[in-house]
């Protein structure tokens, strides 16, 4: 089913939508949003130099620093009065992403989730099981919302305790299980462990899967773990964008649909900001249409990806992206969570037991990210007793699990046996091979 | 009685690159003690010259550090480590760990540990006729 007539407009069309709102947004973020409008006048452009969508490229980037920059509110067009929700991601230091939803943004947001609910096959007849932690990042009430709006019946499981997950798959009748993608090869697993075979005893026949990429050696292990006839897409979206609800796959695969009537997609050089022509590979850069609290322009995903532009099989002509392929920056995506070292460089700092030099690992165990992080003991006063040793393995672990919300495992090494590096240093290896 | 706790990782040869460089130092070792744990060690040692074998370790990059512990002489007889223990016991001192060497010369065996308050075990020690070495 499509959601929304959007979806399917010609691209004439579609384009006069995105132009009306465009000029509108330029208009709004230039008098309420001032570290934007300085930046629009540093570059010597304003709202109404925006006549078509080509004079998109006129106006300035924004970054995830911009969020840390003006933290707490400084990029919000509206008062605090007028929001119904906060969300918070992960930041680069320990600031976190903050962004808030008035109610007219609450509305487009889950509308948005619905569309993409029903390109994946959602149905008002779904009882649908989110096993997505639940707290400040979207991810969680973001699909609940949307899948409500379809119809759906939405159990707020959250993430962890895997008996009670299969227990209210079991019954509850469950049809469709919203997750990441690793979590659900890690439950379909243990399913099966449980002797039970998902295809006969468990009425699960889709996956909404989010937080982190999908690969299609995952795909096909989804369908080895929870039989030939589960249907699985991913769905793409940030907080600082709204949250899930940019895009997201159809039963076609053909990529992941935009909803190019509220986002703007552009692909750029990374590294020149230069944009790319239609079809190259680079980095996804997203203006938000028609949002009242957090009005976004030209935003850096950091996601590299591919666009096309001919109309799908599903019927939908909106826009479609390749499966992420990379990162322009250094951001890890750790059980959907987005880490960036610097967020673990700024905690290790800060701990004068420890030397300055760290390597992240990160690798997947039992289907599930685990993160190591390696560090050398320099105080030799813990040497008293493991008692001490194991008090600083803990304050290490309990300060990245408060900044990161994460729970990693700690290495204590000797002084000097980390590599040093001269010029950057390469701090992370990431063993996971297509997320598997 | 002074003692080396020298970190180390829990892998092949480590504790060896320890007993190394105290080689290297011209450093006795006279007794050592490391426990079962799964990432890491602390390697504890007696040695004849416990300043010398620190600043040789730490050159080398190793974290060492110096504490006081309690060495006492007990004859080889039956009851003896557990007169000991149990002067500490009844005042309800804590030990964090013991080891022992045995082999001196003909010697009485020493038996070296860390309790929780050095100055009142050493002083209940002495006032039950224990026999405290400071020196080996």
């Amino acid at each position: 089913m499509i959601w929304a007539k959007e979806e399917t407009l010609p691209r004439e069309e579609l384009e006069k939508i995105q132009l009306t709102r465009l000029k509108e947004t330029a208009a709004y973020i230039y008098e309420k949003v001032a570290p934007y409008r300085a930046k629009m006048d540093e570059a010597g452009v304003k709202p109404e130099d925006i006549q078509s969508l080509d004079d998109l490229k006129k106006l300035p980037f924004t970054y995830k620093a911009d969020f840390r920059d003006n933290y707490p509110m400084g990029l919000f067009a509206v008062d605090k009065k007028e929001l119904v929700r906060f969300h918070a991601s992960s930041g680069t230091t320990g600031k976190p992403t903050l962004v808030g939803y008035t109610r007219n943004d609450l509305e487009m947001w889950l509308n948005n989730v619905a569309r993409i609910a029903c390109m994946g096959g959602a149905t008002a007849d779904d009882v649908v099981q989110i096993s997505f932690g639940y707290g400040t990042f979207t991810g969680a009430l973001g699909l609940h919302g949307g899948l409500e709006k379809v119809g759906a019946s939405v159990i707020p499981m959250s993430s962890g305790n895997t008996n009670k997950q299969i227990m209210f798959l079991q019954d509850m009748g469950v049809t469709l299980l919203v997750a990441t993608p690793s979590y659900a090869l890690h439950l379909g697993e243990e399913i099966r462990r449980r002797g039970l075979d998902p295809q006969k005893d468990l009425k699960v026949r889709i996956g909404l899967f989010g937080g982190e990429g999908m690969t299609e050696p995952m795909r096909d292990e989804m369908h080895r773990v929870w039989g030939d006839s589960f249907f699985c897409t991913q769905n793409y979206g940030m907080s600082e964008l709204c949250g899930p609800g940019v895009a997201g796959e159809c039963e076609a695969l053909q990529g992941m649909h935009i909803n190019e009537d509220w986002f703007i997609p552009e692909i750029i050089d990374p590294k020149t900001g230069e944009v790319l022509p239609s079809g190259e590979r680079g980095e996804l850069v997203i203006t938000c249409l028609g949002k009242e609290a957090i009005p976004l322009i030209r935003y850096r995903t950091g996601d590299m990806t591919r666009l096309f532009y001919e109309p799908c099989s599903c019927g939908r002509t909106t826009c479609r992206m390749e499966n992420l392929s990379g990162r322009a920056d250094d951001m890890l995506v750790v059980r959907g969570v987005n880490v960036f070292p610097t967020q673990i460089e700024e905690v290790l700092l800060k701990i004068e037991e420890i030397g300055p030099h760290y390597e992240i690992l990160v690798e997947r165990k039992n289907r599930l990210d685990v993160m190591t992080i390696t560090v050398e003991l320099v105080d030799d006063r813990l040497l008293d007793s493991y008692t001490k040793l194991s008090a600083l393995e803990q304050k290490i672990k309990a300060g990245l699990k408060s900044q990161l919300g994460l729970a990693t495992q700690i290495k204590l090494v000797a002084p000097n046996s980390l590599q040093r590096f001269e010029g950057k240093a390469k701090r992370v290896t990431d063993l996971r091979k297509d997320g598997l | 009685m002074k003692q080396l706790s020298v970190f180390v990782e829990n892998r092949a040869g480590s504790l060896m690159s320890v007993t190394t460089a105290i080689n290297e130092a011209r450093v006795n070792i006279r007794a050592v003690a490391s426990f079962d744990t799964p990432d890491f060690a602390i390697m504890r040692l007696v040695v004849d010259e416990p300043e010398a074998a620190k600043d040789y370790l730490t050159s080398k990059g190793f974290v060492v550090r110096i504490q006081n512990i309690i060495g006492v002489e007990l004859e080889d007889k039956q009851g003896n480590l557990n007169h000991m223990l149990a002067v500490i016991a009844e005042k309800g001192i804590n030990v964090n760990y013991i080891y022992s060497f045995v082999i001196r010369n003909g010697l009485a065996p020493v038996m070296v540990f860390h309790a929780e308050d050095y100055e009142e075990t050493v002083r209940l020690l002495k006032e039950a006729g224990l026999k405290i070495v400071d020196e080996l």
